[in-house]
């Protein structure tokens, strides 16, 4: 699940113009990773040429932020999107630990990929509010999203 | 099955009322304390309220150690040193803070110093980074708003860094917070409007918000009720003990309740012109409320329908109309500024703070959506909302 949200939001970063401007104020080489407490599973996330980059989780170098989940049963109910970032926060099952404006910036990066990448009735339980956004214009970016999703994972799999 | 959660924590054991002071003596004694250095800053000092309290605790026969107060309006990572140095080369075992926010939160700093023997206290910034009991601590608050004296937070301005230095941990939270009338019974009567505005707002906030919890809620209820009925008499009277106590502990109330169910749009928006532009926290938050409920209703109707009963009583709460009731909240909400202007000048308006330029309000809606509150607020927030709510609390 966190390496689908990892290469979701690697695809949506490098496609999508308002995930562009929110990055564009983060530093180059600005990291996050979201992680349960007691260590895995994690994703981990770098900005490398005005986009996220998925990296290893493993490599050692301590993020700019961190998103914790306290549990592996809080993490999977918001990366299944049952369970949206904000009602995470407020039930105690999340903690930031770095800046807070650097992860509202993410934060908004994550809900405008869930907002593309699925189906309204599912983006609106994930959501706090859905965006106004057209049905072509969604269809089109997702499309998008899901071909360069589709390309990573043929790179993965070995010839 | 519902998913429904919530945590809540109040542990500070809450010392109010007449000659409360009196019994700070005793507190320190069953805590094994027997020199509590006070940490304070220099308009508390000048306006005679450290004596205070060292004439209660001494005539009960405790002891006080040395006396710091260097703590600046923002507190600084240097007072934290300093206030730590003289701790650790005193033998105290103990702290009292006696002030407003800023000397709360330096005192809390101060305590992870004088717990730790010193050291960089950016060292255990952040969230949950202290993993054991502090010395003991007692926070007696000289204002009615910020409620730091029941928080487990502390924000030190660091300014080497350029930034503010946030500590979080429940060992931060004071082992006991007193509320005696003879702290507040001064303030000027700005100050005093300001600082209810802010608890009204920690508490109408914290009822509306994402974390509400029936806990919370009780004390959110309770701290509304106190504010609408003793702010305009306190404005009218300022030697008025019983209604500055009721503040007092309104203030308090609201602190649990905001830490339980943190804020969120109009501390989002308060933050920013605070930082931006000076404008005092407790004037910015009366600014915003009515205009972030009004944005908000739709998310939070019922919840401040219900605030009425607290916010006017049971006869308007009774009289007015259920569809009605979330509106007349806000109105009561207006009313009490409109007194708190006519008595003291709190400023209704971005504009009456003479502060803030028309022209930079779109930076203050962009800079606003980075403030970590607004996770909270029940209703999410673009560009665009913030700068209406803004345009709507400019005049």
């Amino acid at each position: 699940m966190m390496w689908l949200i990892s290469r979701l939001m690697q695809a949506a970063s490098a496609i999508d113009r308002n995930i562009r401007r929110e990055l564009s104020a983060l530093p180059e080489g600005f990291s996050f990773s979201m992680r349960v407490r007691s260590g895995t599973p994690a994703l981990s996330m770098r900005k490398d040429g005005g986009r996220l980059v998925a990296v290893s989780p493993a490599s050692g170098s301590r993020p700019t932020l961190a998103f914790e989940f306290k549990h592996v049963a809080h993490a999977f109910l918001v990366l299944s999107f049952q369970e949206s970032t904000p009602r995470a926060f407020a039930n105690d099952r999340l903690a930031i630990d770095g800046e807070f404006t650097s992860a509202m910036k993410i934060l908004r990066c994550l809900n405008r990929m869930q907002a593309l990448v699925l189906p309204e009735f599912v983006a609106r339980r994930a959501l706090k509010s859905y965006p106004t956004i057209s049905l072509s214009e969604k269809l089109a970016l997702a499309a998008r999203i899901y071909g360069r999703l589709v390309i990573e994972l043929f790179k993965r799999v070995p010839s | 099955m519902s998913k429904n959660y919530f945590e809540f924590s109040s542990p500070v054991k809450m010392v109010s009322g007449f000659r409360a002071l009196e019994h700070i003596a005793f507190e320190l004694e069953t805590r094994g304390a027997r020199c509590p250095m006070i940490v304070s800053d220099k308009g508390v000092v000048g306006a005679g309220l450290t004596d205070v309290v060292v004439e209660a605790v001494t005539a009960g026969g405790g002891q006080i150690g040395p006396l710091f107060d260097d703590v600046p309006p923002d507190s600084s990572i240097e007072a934290v040193e300093a206030g730590a140095g003289i701790y650790l080369q005193s033998g105290c075992d103990a702290l009292i803070a006696v002030g407003g926010g800023s000397v709360m939160d330096t005192a809390k700093a101060i305590n992870i110093m004088a717990t730790e023997g010193g050291g960089d206290p950016r060292r255990f910034a952040g969230y949950n980074n202290l993993k054991h009991r502090l010395k003991p601590f007692i926070a007696i608050p000289t204002t009615a708003g910020t409620g730091s004296e029941v928080t487990a937070v502390s924000v030190i301005k660091d300014a080497a860094a350029g930034a503010k230095t946030f500590f979080y941990s429940q060992f931060l939270l004071p082992d006991v917070a007193v509320l005696d009338p003879r702290m507040t019974l001064k303030l000027p009567p700005m100050i005093t409007a300001a600082t209810a505005m802010d608890a009204l707002t920690h508490a109408v906030e914290a009822y509306t918000c994402l974390a509400k919890n029936p806990l919370s809620d009780a004390y959110a209820e309770a701290a509304t009720r106190r504010v609408a009925k003793w702010l305009v008499p306190v404005l009218e009277n300022p030697g008025d003990e019983a209604g500055r106590l009721a503040l007092a502990e309104a203030a308090a109330m609201a602190g649990i309740a905001f830490s339980n169910s943190p804020v969120g749009l109009v501390h989002a928006l308060a933050h920013t012109v605070g930082a931006m532009y000076g404008v005092h926290h407790g004037a910015a938050n009366s600014i915003f409320l009515p205009a972030v409920l009004r944005f908000n209703m739709p998310a939070c109707r019922e919840e401040l329908a219900e605030l009425l009963l607290y916010l006017a009583g049971p006869d308007v709460y009774a009289a007015t109309p259920a569809d009605q009731r979330a509106e007349e909240s806000v109105s009561r909400i207006e009313a009490l500024k409109e007194s708190a202007h006519k008595h003291c000048g709190l400023p209704r308006t971005l504009s009456e703070t003479g502060k803030v330029p028309r022209e930079a309000l779109p930076e203050v809606a962009a800079r606003s959506l980075d403030d970590g509150t607004m996770v909270m607020n029940p209703v999410d927030v673009t560009y665009d909302d913030a700068l209406a709510v803004l345009e709507k609390a400019w005049d």
